[in-house]
């Protein structure tokens, strides 16, 4: 298949995946809306589309909203570096989903560093930043060596990871470091000069978090596709017994691959607290992690692309927190809508028909041009 | 007329999803009670043909008709039904499985209608293997039987499920001499009982022995249908490759100088317990090509794998220019001037759906030619792909296609410019041509002996005992994990003495074996 | 009171064949679908959704049977729809999984909220409560053995599903090892090549042993809202589905393995749960069985290390 008919079929196939979880959304609000009459319910399954849909950038009269246009970017942050993290690891064909207990524990650390350490301005958010890190490239680090060194199953441990960081987490928050003036469960205040400085107004909330998960996408992006080191982590994904074969150490790449995720799922956590919160209060997973694996799939495990994916999520998260406020969908519904893009979207046989016809024009067109059929016996 | 046809395919054409046209306007017919070959290159679109008959792949478009009926073989089930079977060229067993097991899979007796009936599924192995002489061990686990075996519960499978039509897919390529003659006298028995069968080899002497008529395809076409008492091996190798097969490959006499690879009393046990390399000793010089025959799992590829640092020996020593490398990683093996061309090209030689670009680079990412030590210079990079595509005729659009998609023969010729262009100070070439177009094996040997003579020592392990015995200067036989003779000599060998050694009917005195080591 | 008299009480025995049950239905799901060739690591998922249904079905229907019922199918219907993206739209499996267990934890929570009309003002998302007494899976007292001291006390007094799962490891094995099926099943998944040129439809075995899966993540699915707790609430599955893949490992994919593996976790969270009773942070308990996890996948992947040399050394010194 020529470039241009690839690239024709993946953004069909991209629309398509997206309609199917918008129809399938729509259904369900219906199902979901209150109303006793068919009009009713379809009047306000239109509010909710439309909340959903379009109020995360217009506004009900039509005007631009941009308070929800920067929610939208200051939510890109934490996903855009989860995905990033999935994206390095799923390259390297590690199925390490510790983005969630890594994010977290980026955060708790980062926040540690950001109340108790008495550094300067400008020295203090960066320490943070790089201490939230490097403790979560550690992390994810220990099912990555249980990986190289004794063949353990990534997945399974980094699940379990997952869960033992919260536990912990939430021990060390109710006794060591709890704020016991305050009425909820959380830690002391980050002291003031850790914040990462604002891009606009404090309410929205967005940081130069923003800046530095963008720069981190292009070095990513440099490193998967233009250094030797990316080039190995996609090659033990794509071919570890050739990769081993060709001279490529494996064991180091798989830990090299698992360790870069943790570092950029750390600094998600780092910078959602330095640039959005004043205190760590996180008791349960946050869900980042899970969001990144679909970001990933997304941006087809391209770190160039995960900007964009990462916008169309933090869109449709937006998009659903609004119709949850202007109707009675809850908003959870947008784990359903992820699920279903997702599932859709990582389907090699999505609209197959649809690639095998432009394959086999292709074809006849390569062997017209050629004069001769190509031909290969069918292993 | 149509009655007599036990298989009739009408214009069938085949492209597979990647793009690859196999089959084009092909036609194929097999009158019942014959045997039919089916020949062509490697490539030519043998296998898809088959796999249509036996519903494994389905036609873009084109009929197919089962003995005169119109049929639509969607799946290998229909297939059955309709009385055709299958000998697959790798075979489709269940090692943990026993003979009886895998012979009524999918069809398995029980008692109740609820538990298996273990002793009727023996009783039915047993019976059919009585009735059509084919024997076999009900109750072995199928991991634990010889291959010949393997190849006789293959086909009594098929029979089994009241196969009339019988496929053989390349059956010969893993027997011995002796089990090949001993399964033709098999096939000509079951044709005098009624059978159809489809034969497809690549060895024009077996064709001629056996079959009835055959049938010729090239590039995915139809070139004709011949009556076997009535062609001639040279009309049928002209029509498969459309020119005279050169099988000679000139080559000026060796001129070994210095020892390159030595190695000494290799010992190793497999994890089962078998021992597959005993006491193997040998020196590789530099200029020559010393050839490994063998009937393959004699110790060739753990051999390899030894050198490679892909097992690790019981005992024994491997020294290069001097130096011990045994427990050396790939990189470093790889730094000192060693290069594989591996068996399995698909699995070890390539990463199939990285471009050709990155499957060229990736001995050499680290070369500071390539790198400014953080970033590639990709300019460098594509520049030398280019290069090495023309130097080594890959036939491809552009270098940042993906290598899965290119024919074997393209991809074994990616494997070896990859492999041969890391200045090696030793090539290995392990089964280099195995399963690749007559253009690409003809090209790769030559480059082969073109390198040996330009100093560079080459071990070339091959089951191809043409190929071995052409390109080699001096030639070891391996047998049961031991070297059972040694030529010094190839040009007058004789593949009846060879075949002695390669099935352990004889080894050589230690004395003639002894001169391998060059001590 | 010693340490041991006051730790291994008949209720602690008790209690682990309790806490074993569900991850022993999640085991041998998981187990069934590898034999099959299929990972499912979907179960986690699967089981939240079919505790959801189960205990809302139980509730309208005022049947605890209904319950049951409703669990199954919700995760035989879950099953079929990672079959069907697996296998027919060829998702990567891992992939399919991953977005059940996302349904799974997020969707259920909205389907809560939906179906029961409870908004985010209330805030538990739970049904707890709505399962009473009379809509719980029943406790079975097995005649003479109740009345033998300690083991009577063990053994007796589970609800039927508890002793469903130790029953359906027996079945599990004699279904893989002397059924058609099961034969059908272990060829395809060691060979699927040679299962369909036999004509074993290699994606029907695959559907056949994600639906069983399904069924038995169904049944552990009830057993957690409809036993284990009165109701069902966020996340509380709370990776069981995972710590079943993990069994499997360790227990070589063979369902006598996985029971002892099982029994593992529920010895560790047993041990958990007692700690917390004396005062012991839970957050500091908690995360025992996922630390036994891995500290038990670490332990099998040695052994079996060591196991792969044995013949190798055997041999040498022979």
């Amino acid at each position: 298949m020529n470039k241009k008919r690839a690239l024709t079929f993946s953004i069909t196939r991209t629309v398509a995946a997206i309609f199917i979880a918008i129809l399938v959304a729509t259904l369900l609000i219906f199902v979901s809306s209150k109303g006793n009459t068919v009009g009713a319910k379809f009047s306000e399954t239109l509010v909710a589309l439309r909340a959903m849909l379009i109020g995360p950038l217009f506004r009900n009269n039509g005007s631009f909203n941009t308070k929800g246009f920067l929610e939208i970017l200051a939510l890109m942050v934490p996903i855009m570096l989860t995905g990033l993290a999935t994206t390095v690891m799923f390259s390297a064909n590690q199925f390490n989903l510790g983005s969630e207990g890594g994010i977290m524990f980026g955060a708790f650390i980062t926040a540690l560093i950001a109340i108790y350490t008495p550094l300067p301005p400008v020295i203090l958010p960066i320490v943070s930043i790089l201490g939230g890190s490097f403790a979560t490239m550690l992390l994810l680090m220990v099912p990555a060596v249980l990986k190289a060194k004794l063949g353990v199953s990534e997945m399974v441990n980094s699940l379990m990871i997952n869960y033992i960081v919260m536990y912990i987490i939430n021990f060390l928050l109710n006794t060591r470091f709890m704020d016991r003036t305050k009425g909820q469960v959380q830690t002391l205040n980050f002291q003031e000069h850790a914040l990462l400085p604002q891009l606009v107004g404090r309410g929205t909330k967005l940081s130069l978090g923003l800046v530095i998960a963008l720069v981190v996408v292009a070095i990513v992006a440099t490193v998967m596709y233009r250094t030797r080191w990316g080039y190995n982590i996609r090659m033990i994904g794509q071919n570890e017994d050739f990769s081993k074969y060709s001279g490529i150490n494996v064991p180091f790449y798989i830990i090299l691959a698992q360790g870069l995720g943790g570092f950029l799922a750390g600094m998600g956590g780092s910078l959602e607290m330095l640039g959005r919160y004043t205190a760590y209060d996180w008791k349960s997973l946050p869900g980042y992690g899970w969001t990144g694996v679909t970001v990933a799939i997304l941006a087809g495990n391209n770190p160039a692309y995960v900007p964009l994916a990462a916008f169309f999520m933090a869109y449709l998260d937006k998009g659903c927190e609004m119709m949850s406020t202007y109707s009675s969908v809850p908003a959870q519904l947008i784990d359903i809508i992820q699920a279903v893009i997702f599932l859709f979207f990582a389907a090699d046989n999505f609209l197959a028909g649809y690639r095998q016809k432009l394959v086999i024009k292709s074809a006849e067109e390569d062997a017209k041009a050629a004069n001769e059929v190509q031909v290969e016996g069918g292993k | 007329m149509t009655e007599q046809l036990a298989i009739q395919m009408k214009k069938i054409t085949k492209v597979y999803p990647n793009g690859v046209m196999a089959n084009k306007d092909v036609d194929f017919e097999v009158r019942k009670g014959e045997i039919h070959a089916l020949m062509g290159e490697n490539g030519a679109g043998k296998s898809t043909l088959v796999k249509m008959i036996f519903g494994m792949e389905q036609p873009t478009s084109g009929e197919i008709y089962v003995n005169g009926e119109h049929v639509h073989l969607t799946s290998p089930n229909v297939a059955i039904s309709k009385g055709i079977g299958m000998v697959h060229q790798h075979f489709m067993l269940v090692p943990s499985l026993t003979v009886a097991e895998n012979i009524v899979l999918g069809m398995v007796p029980t008692k109740s209608g609820v538990l298996i009936d273990f002793d009727k599924a023996i009783e039915i192995t047993e019976e059919y293997s009585k009735r059509y002489n084919l024997v076999v061990d009900a109750r072995a686990k199928v991991a634990n039987i010889p291959v010949g075996m393997k190849q006789k519960v293959e086909i009594l499978k098929a029979l089994v499920r009241g196969a009339k039509i019988l496929i053989l897919d390349e059956p010969t390529a893993v027997l011995t001499t002796q089990e090949t003659e001993e399964l033709f006298k098999e096939l000509v028995d079951l044709k005098n009982q009624g059978f159809t069968l489809i034969f497809i080899s690549h060895k024009l002497n077996e064709i001629m022995e056996i079959t009835d008529r055959m049938t010729i395809l090239r590039g995915g076409k139809f070139m004709g249908v011949h009556e076997t008492k009535d062609t001639n091996p040279e009309i049928i190798s002209r029509l498969m490759v459309g020119r005279d097969v050169v099988l000679k490959v000139e080559k000026e006499p060796a001129q070994p100088t210095d020892a390159v690879l030595k190695v000494k009393n290799l010992e190793y046990v497999n994890v089962w317990g078998k021992k597959m390399l005993d006491n193997v000793s040998f020196t590789l010089r530099k200029g020559e090509i010393l050839g490994i025959a063998g009937v393959e799992g004699n110790g060739q590829k753990e051999l390899v794998d030894a050198i490679f640092n892909f097992i690790d020996v019981d005992s024994g020593e491997i020294l290069l220019n001097g130096e011990s490398i045994l427990h050396t990683n790939q990189a470093n093996l790889r730094k000192k001037g060693i290069s594989l061309v591996p068996e399995d090209r698909m699995l070890f030689g390539i990463a199939a759906k990285a471009s050709i670009k990155e499957n060229i680079l990736s001995d050499r990412s680290g070369d500071p030619k390539y790198n400014n030590g953080v970033l590639f210079n990709m300019k460098a990079i594509e520049d030398d792909t280019k290069q090495l595509i023309k130097d080594y005729l890959i036939r491809c659009k552009s270098p940042e296609q993906e290598v899965g998609m290119l024919s074997g023969g393209n991809i074994q010729k990616v494997v070896v410019a990859r492999e041969f262009t890391n200045d090696p100070v030793l090539i290995i070439a392990d089964q280099p041509t195995r399963g690749i177009d007559v253009g690409a094996t003809e090209f790769i040997r030559k480059k082969l002996v073109e390198l040996s003579r330009s100093g560079i020592a080459v071990l070339l392990v091959s089951a191809d005992l043409n190929e071995v015995m052409e390109l080699s200067d001096s030639l070891i036989v391996m047998c049961g994990g031991e070297i059972a003779a040694y030529f010094e000599d190839t040009t007058d060998l004789d593949d009846m003495e060879m075949g002695k050694y390669m099935l352990g009917l004889a080894k050589q005195d230690e004395e003639q074996i002894r001169k391998v080591r060059h001590e | 009171m010693g340490f041991f008299e006051f730790v291994f009480t008949v209720e602690f025995f008790f209690s682990i064949i309790r806490i074993t049950a569900p991850i022993i239905f999640a085991t041998l799901a998981a187990i069934i679908c590898q034999k099959g060739g299929v990972s499912n690591i979907g179960l986690e998922g699967t089981m939240m959704m079919s505790a959801l249904f189960g205990s809302l079905f139980a509730y309208y229907s005022g049947s605890w049977i209904v319950g049951v019922l409703v669990a199954i199918i919700t995760g035989i219907i879950v099953s079929l729809g990672i079959a069907f993206f697996a296998f027919n739209l060829r998702t990567n499996i891992i992939l399919a999984g991953t977005a059940v267990n996302m349904i799974g934890s997020g969707g259920t929570i909205f389907l809560v909220k939906v179906i029961t009309g409870m908004t985010e003002g209330n805030q538990l998302t739970s049904t707890n409560g709505l399962i009473s007494t009379r809509l719980q899976i029943p406790v079975i007292n097995i005649p003479i053995l109740k009345d033998i001291p300690l083991i009577g006390g063990v053994l007796s007094g589970h609800s039927l599903l508890t002793y469903l799962a130790f029953v359906l490891v027996f079945l599990t094995w004699a279904l893989l090892y002397k059924t058609p099926i099961g034969l059908n099943i272990r060829s395809v998944g060691e060979n699927p090549n040679a299962a369909s040129s036999v004509g074993v439809s290699v994606i029907k075995i695959k559907y056949t042993v994600l639906i069983i899966g399904g069924i038995l993540a169904g049944l552990g699915g009830a057993f957690m809202s409809m036993y284990y707790s009165m109701g069902w609430s966020q996340d509380m599955v709370a990776g069981r589905g995972f710590i079943a893949l993990a069994a499997t490992a360790m227990g070589g994919g063979e369902p006598l393995g996985g029971l002892l593996a099982a029994l593992i976790f529920g010895f560790a969270q047993a041990l958990s749960i007692k700690a917390s009773a004396v005062g012991i942070d839970s957050n500091l308990v908690s995360p025992i069985p996922y630390l036994v996890t891995i500290i038990g996948l670490v332990v099998f992947a040695i052994v079996a290390r060591e196991k792969a040399k044995k013949p190798h050394k055997v041999k040498e010194s022979a």
